[in-house]
């Protein structure tokens, strides 16, 4: 193989979701199962078990499905799926009974012609009503148990936007049958054993136990926090960011519903603990429920308990006693690089960091997404796709470490050491002091975040700021925004708010209707 | 309000229906219809598909006004079009069902919606004759209400087969009449006729040999009734205007 000889076998390792989605979008992209001048091989262990991590995503998802040509009705029947219209956060901020706030996932209404925020920090006081509730369909729809869409929806289509919660373990399966019936995806049963280089260090092929050879020129790694050709091959080392985000281990159950029409949740609950937070998440079978701590500041007994109290309070259950828990190591951080000579690294291999706000599959489908149009014509070409895969990346884990630990360091909870710490300096990343320095005297706005490259909008930034309690000293010396435009803007939100609620289905009522009729394509 | 009643000859013998059966129901845009009408809906009328309300399925409507309650076909209660959808035709009759003794399978019965204001016992059409055997009017009345009932069927197969070739396509209705009002309607699909154009000739021959083709372009044909229920609405328009210039 010379310098320019064509790139023409992908070999995807591990078969995870990352792994499915990375061969699927590499696969769609470059139409293997009709043309064959790229060919996408996954090979997967038969014995190792799929971590599944993840059962929250972002609305990138629906592009996700789109581009891998899957249908939505199909998805939803069989992954166990439904609609995500964002977070709410209880008790992140005083811990009080009535203390939540929303992160939706649409923009605040009028969002492209001018920046609500300050006028809602200025007339909030007599407004009584939230940020996202001001700004946003979205927190109404959620409260009311509304679903995003109705049944005349197209697919992929509805009144407010969304995501999925989805089952790790089923869509996993669901994406195997699909990537190998439909888009090409050759997929081998065989556990690596060995790699074998070539002279420049690159992956000439893996060797599997069942003597199977696989050559390739391009190998993706994703075998989970194994991280078997990245990690252990190349040994790229992991940056751990548990400075940062002390979340580090996590309890996880399966919650009945009380009957098979209880109503689904249409948002991740995220309920704030003493030591962490409990995850909420409707599918349509049961509910996900775990509880993520740190343990340098909760032993596990005491973990447990806390999740005993919070589905002892949320469900007709006398506790978890009765449920299998599971009991998950979480280590925050990611590898230093993500692509090294021919081998990039796709989902947990890469890193992880803990679930809030659900990072994990975006990450996948963001890398997913790049390597597939991006994908190196030879291997001339690769180092420099390599290098700006390795820069694109580095930047949005750092971004997301820095979302995440916002979550956590505008907190006024006072009573653990867990939520004191949070606000220390010293675990506040440098990057995001200075837009908190900016922020004091300047609204939060679009303006703040130029690269294209974000991951989260200036959009999130503003529904956790505000959720929050964080308001900005806003000099009269200059104006920030026309007050006149805000207050239409706040009024038409206000019309628009009740005509979703009054005209939206229940969620558990659409996602019946989806399996009695299903959703039509247009 | 209605008050459905099973017909039998003995009870109804002496009803009677005049021919405003239609007043209280013609005011509305979009009727169901059925694709073995399509043929003669095609004369006056834009047939274009519809979600319907609750399920979201695929349907096929008359498309008769422009907003929520307008028909321009309904003038002063009378029907300004030769062919009458079957739908508004059949009125004040029903099929019901009531329960079978002999098999699980629950009977159909014809019904009449006794709240109608057009059924009495003085003026119309009666029902029976004085042998208690229907009329010829009753027949065609039951001659409607079964098309309706068969086209259930047909218009599903129909459906069905649009959807397996992708054939269906939303569009919007962008208007601006003379008078400078504008309007805007979502919700309609029809048949995207590139798509048609590109069939394989295999699914062509499919689609004949399944007698859904000749029906797939009088559909599409009927699209061009869209003029003339705009030409409608703009001479509406012009004697509303009238109407307003004299009255002030």
């Amino acid at each position: 193989m010379t310098a320019t000889t064509p790139i023409t076998h992908i070999v995807v390792v591990g078969g995870g979701s990352a792994g499915w989605l990375t061969a699927g979008r590499i696969a769609a992209q470059h139409h293997c199962a009709t043309r064959k001048n790229i060919k996408v091989t996954l090979v997967e262990s038969p014995n190792v078990p799929i971590i599944g991590v993840g059962e929250g995503t972002w609305p990138t998802m629906r592009s996700t499905l789109i581009a891998l040509g899957i249908s939505e009705t199909t998805f939803i029947k069989e992954c166990d799926a439904t609609f995500k219209q964002g977070a709410k956060f209880a008790k992140w901020t005083t811990g009080e009974q009535d203390d939540f706030y929303y992160h939706p996932l649409m923009l605040p209404q009028g969002f492209s012609q001018g920046n609500l925020g300050p006028y809602w920090q200025t007339v909030a006081p007599d407004l009584n009503e939230s940020f996202s509730q001001a700004v946003c369909v979205q927190e109404a729809i959620c409260e009311a148990g509304c679903a995003p869409k109705s049944i005349r929806h197209a697919e992929f289509a509805g009144t407010a936007n969304y995501a999925y919660h989805l089952d790790a373990g089923k869509f996993t399966t669901f994406l195997t049958k699909h990537c190998t019936e439909n888009l090409g995806v050759n997929h081998v049963l065989a556990d690596v054993s060995q790699v074998q280089s070539a002279d420049n260090g690159d992956i000439k092929a893996l060797h599997t136990q069942q003597g199977v050879v696989i050559e390739g020129d391009l190998f993706v790694d994703c075998t989970g926090f194994k991280s078997l050709l990245l990690g252990e091959h190349y040994n790229v080392p992991f940056v751990p960011c548990d400075d940062v985000l002390f979340i580090d281990r996590a309890l996880a159950v399966h919650v009945p519903y009380e009957n098979a029409q209880s109503p689904i949740a249409s948002h991740t609950i995220s309920t704030a603990q003493d030591a962490g937070w409990v995850w909420d998440i409707g599918l349509q079978s049961r509910r996900g429920v775990g509880h993520v701590y740190s343990s340098r500041h909760q032993s596990k007994d005491d973990a447990y308990a806390r999740l005993d109290t919070y589905v002892r309070q949320t469900s007709a259950l006398d506790g978890i006693g009765s449920l299998n828990v599971k009991d998950i190591t979480i280590q925050s951080g990611h590898r230093q690089r993500f692509w090294q000579n021919n081998c990039v690294a796709v989902g947990l291999a890469a890193g992880f960091l803990e679930p809030l706000e659900a990072s994990a599959l975006v990450l996948v489908e963001l890398s997913a997404s790049m390597i597939a149009e991006q994908l190196p014509a030879n291997r001339a070409v690769m180092d420099i796709v390599a290098k700006r895969f390795n820069d694109t990346f580095s930047y949005r884990w750092a971004r997301i470490i820095d979302f995440l630990k916002l979550h956590y360091m505008l907190s006024k909870r006072d009573d653990s050491a867990f939520w004191r710490d949070n606000r220390d300096s010293q675990t506040i990343p440098d990057s995001l002091k200075e837009l908190l320095a900016l922020w004091q005297y300047h609204p939060p706005s679009d303006k703040d975040f130029t690269s294209n490259n974000e991951v989260f909008p200036a959009a999130s930034y503003q529904y956790v700021l505000y959720g929050m309690g964080f308001t900005s000293e806003l000099g009269a010396h200059q104006q920030w925004v026309n007050a006149d435009f805000a207050g239409q803007q706040l009024m038409q939100n206000r019309k628009a708010r009740a005509m979703a609620v009054e005209k939206l289905p229940q969620h558990r009522e659409l996602i019946n209707k989806i399996h009695q009729f299903g959703l039509q394509a247009v | 309000m209605t008050n459905m009643v099973a017909i039998n000859n003995k009870e109804h013998a002496g009803l009677k229906v005049t021919n405003d059966a239609l007043n209280l129901s013609a005011n509305q845009h979009l009727v169901p219809v059925v694709v073995s009408e399509l043929n003669k809906l095609v004369v006056h009328y834009p047939v274009v598909i519809t979600k319907l309300d609750d399920s979201g399925q695929f349907g096929l409507s008359a498309l008769l006004g422009f907003e929520e309650n307008e028909n321009l076909f309904w003038q002063q209660g009378q029907w300004d079009g030769v062919y009458i959808p079957a739908q508004f035709e059949r009125l004040p009759f029903y099929v019901g069902t009531e329960p079978s003794n002999t098999n699980a399978q629950a009977n159909r019965v014809l019904c009449i919606d006794m709240d109608n204001s057009s059924v009495n016992e003085q003026d119309g059409s009666p029902l029976f004759d004085n042998m208690g055997e229907p009329t010829s009017y009753l027949v065609e009345k039951q001659q409607i209400l079964a098309q309706l009932l068969d086209g259930e069927t047909q218009n599903q197969r129909f459906i069905a087969a649009l959807v397996q070739h992708n054939l269906i396509t939303p569009f919007t209705l962008d208007i601006t009449f003379e008078n400078e009002s504008k309007t805007s309607i979502t919700g309609l699909y029809t048949i995207d006729e590139d798509k048609l154009a590109a069939l394989s000739p295999h699914a062509i021959a499919d689609l004949h040999a399944q007698n859904l083709l000749q029906s797939i372009y009088t559909l599409v044909a009927s699209n061009a009734q869209i003029y003339a229920l705009i030409d409608k609405k703009n001479k509406a328009n012009k004697n509303a205007d009238a109407w307003f210039q004299t009255t002030n």
